[in-house]
């Protein structure tokens, strides 16, 4: 396991140009190209949010498409049903996302073993059995559609999600730099003697959980209000284990890297059309070598190899330049 | 003088096995103290039911003057009884450092800051101050024994729990370990309770032993005392053993000060 624990001035850097490569796409890319970065990008919110509680804490959570169901059903209820505008989507369903983190959270995260993850798993399963029998409020398997646009056209709607990007990632880096971030990491590392150091091991469990539930509800009203359509698809544990594979494939623990992993294996599916049929498996196999291979991710460990070279032939570079 | 630490009927049943039995004691201030005992005499259960890690079937712990039974072990530790553990328990991925930074941040410590300053002085202090920046897992066994000892001196405690620090250790890493825990007990007065079941370095670090076996209090006082106590003795070599001074050449602090 690496340790994430500083920042450096290179690291701001790449950051920005990151962003700045993203911000071009609207000038190169295709409409088509656009809708899927605008929703690999609402992935990166979601597999960043699964990082900051799981990656940091090592306590896995297989339902995350819990909160980002329960995110997107919210601004869809307050859009289509009550008739508000989508923006007041944003805020009530983190709201919602963290009440249930709390629901699941307080009970099982005090325990050892598989307890939580478990819950997560079967508590997102449940919504998604609830919202297609209560299909007179829900939709159904249809979903709720025709949410109206928070944003009259594609291109800046794609800079809305890439500012939250930006927002989120930086917020959930800096806690994960701070006194807070390091708790969480030694949490991962033994529950037991974090409490004999004096920490109350349970409560930043919980504010762990409830901080990642937050931006992913609030992720999927990012995604619902984009979409104009939610369905019980988000509630999917197909989601929540894809998730899963973009934070290992980007780098656990890392916070940045699996926004790379999101875009990577979204890239990766849309560049596998080619093969058609095959898609899955070509994709299934890469995962799976990317996996058994580089446990560690690609992404994040990747990015930190640039770095130290960087640094190394900046320092060479300096050196010359004085002699 | 209050004691600091007032054991009362201290019992713990696992099932049919009691691991502590109407277990009673006190420690005063400033005091050095060991538990002896064979494997499985208690003394680890002993250890997690006064750092509430064990919730105790029966008995009172007063600690500093108030009750401690029911307390989560954050609370604990954050009322000045830290611990170690027997087998070392580092933040395996982080840094030498940040494992010791973690114990700054408990809320009793935390409001005086400054706690990378205050890490660092205490890795000068227990002699990794040069292995700052290692990941743990690169430590050797007697580092990670330093690296749990600053990590719980950083929380202040006013008592300090020390299960088997010297277990694993080779002849070359004991001394500087007890020469450690001797200054702390000298140097700024700390008490220390201290479990181990290795008689030689033990017996020139406390003053007094508590001897324990299966799960009672068999018998109280000096080093010399306790290794020619006929039911330590059976304890530990059998019925009829010769004397466990002689046996496993024991010296101790009062036949140290004998000769001088």
């Amino acid at each position: 396991m690496l340790a994430w624990g500083s920042l450096s001035k290179t690291d701001v850097i790449g950051a920005i140009i990151v962003v700045a490569l993203l911000a071009t796409a609207p000038f190169v890319g295709s409409r088509y190209i656009i809708g899927i970065m605008t929703v690999a990008l609402c992935y990166a919110i979601w597999a960043t949010s699964w990082d900051f509680m799981s990656g940091l804490t090592g306590r896995e959570n297989f339902g995350h498409a819990l909160f980002i169901g329960t995110g997107a059903y919210t601004a869809g209820f307050l859009n289509v049903s009550f008739g508000l505008s989508p923006w007041w989507g944003f805020p009530a369903a983190a709201i919602v996302a963290v009440l249930f983190s709390l629901l699941i959270g307080f009970p099982t995260l005090r325990l050892r073993g598989p307890y939580f993850a478990l819950a997560m798993l079967s508590a997102a399963v449940v919504m998604q059995k609830l919202s297609i029998i209560f299909s007179e409020t829900t939709g159904g398997q249809d979903g709720l559609n025709g949410l109206s646009p928070m944003l009259r056209s594609q291109v800046s709607a794609y800079y809305f999600t890439l500012g939250a990007l930006v927002v989120t990632v930086t917020i959930l880096k800096l806690i994960a730099l701070s006194p807070w971030g390091t708790i969480l990491r030694a949490i991962r590392g033994d529950e037991a003697t974090c409490q004999a150091a004096g920490i109350n091991v349970n409560f930043y469990k919980i504010c762990a959980l409830m901080i990642s539930a937050a931006f992913a509800g609030f992720g999927g009203a990012l995604y619902a209000n984009y979409q104009l359509q939610v369905g019980p698809d988000l509630f999917d544990v197909a989601l929540s284990i894809n998730i899963i594979i973009m934070v290992y494939v980007g780098g656990m623990g890392s916070i940045y890297g699996p926004v790379g992993g999101a875009l990577l294996l979204i890239g990766l599916t849309e560049g596998l059309r080619s093969f058609s049929e095959y898609r899955l498996w070509v994709y299934t196999l890469v995962l799976i070598l990317i996996l058994f291979f580089i446990p560690s991710g690609v992404i994040a460990p990747a990015w930190v190899r640039l770095r130290d070279w960087i640094r190394r032939s900046g320092a060479t570079f300096a050196r010359r330049a004085n002699a | 003088m209050s004691a600091l630490l007032q054991v009362e009927g201290l019992t713990k049943r696992f099932g049919g096995l009691t691991a502590v039995k109407n277990v009673s004691f006190a420690l005063q201030p400033g005091e050095i103290t060991g538990i002896l005992g064979p494997n499985g005499a208690g003394k680890t259960t002993l250890f997690n039911l006064l750092t509430g890690f064990i919730r105790p079937d029966r008995g009172t712990i007063v600690f500093g003057g108030a009750p401690l039974i029911g307390a989560a072990p954050h609370r604990i530790v954050n009322r000045g009884l830290a611990r170690t553990f027997q087998l070392t328990r580092p933040f395996i991925g982080m840094t030498v450092l940040e494992n010791v930074v973690v114990g700054c941040l408990a809320p009793r410590v935390r409001a005086e800051g400054h706690t990378e300053a205050r890490a660092c002085d205490m890795l000068d202090r227990v002699g990794l101050g040069a292995k700052a920046d290692l990941v743990v897992d690169a430590l050797s066994y007697g580092d990670l024994r330093r690296l749990e000892i600053a990590r719980e001196l950083v929380t202040r405690p006013k008592l300090l729990l020390l299960d088997e620090p010297f277990a694993g250790l080779g002849t070359s890493e004991i001394e500087p370990l007890a020469a450690l825990i001797r200054q702390l007990h000298l140097a700024e007065g700390l008490t220390i309770l201290i479990i181990e079941h290795r008689l030689r370095e033990f017996m020139q670090l406390v003053r007094r032993v508590i001897a324990m076996d299966f799960g009672e209090i068999i018998a109280t006082g000096t080093p010399s005392e306790i290794v020619r106590h006929p039911r330590v003795v059976e304890a530990y070599i059998g019925r009829g053993g010769d004397d466990l001074e002689a046996r496993l050449g024991v010296t101790t602090t009062e036949s140290i000060r004998g000769t001088a």
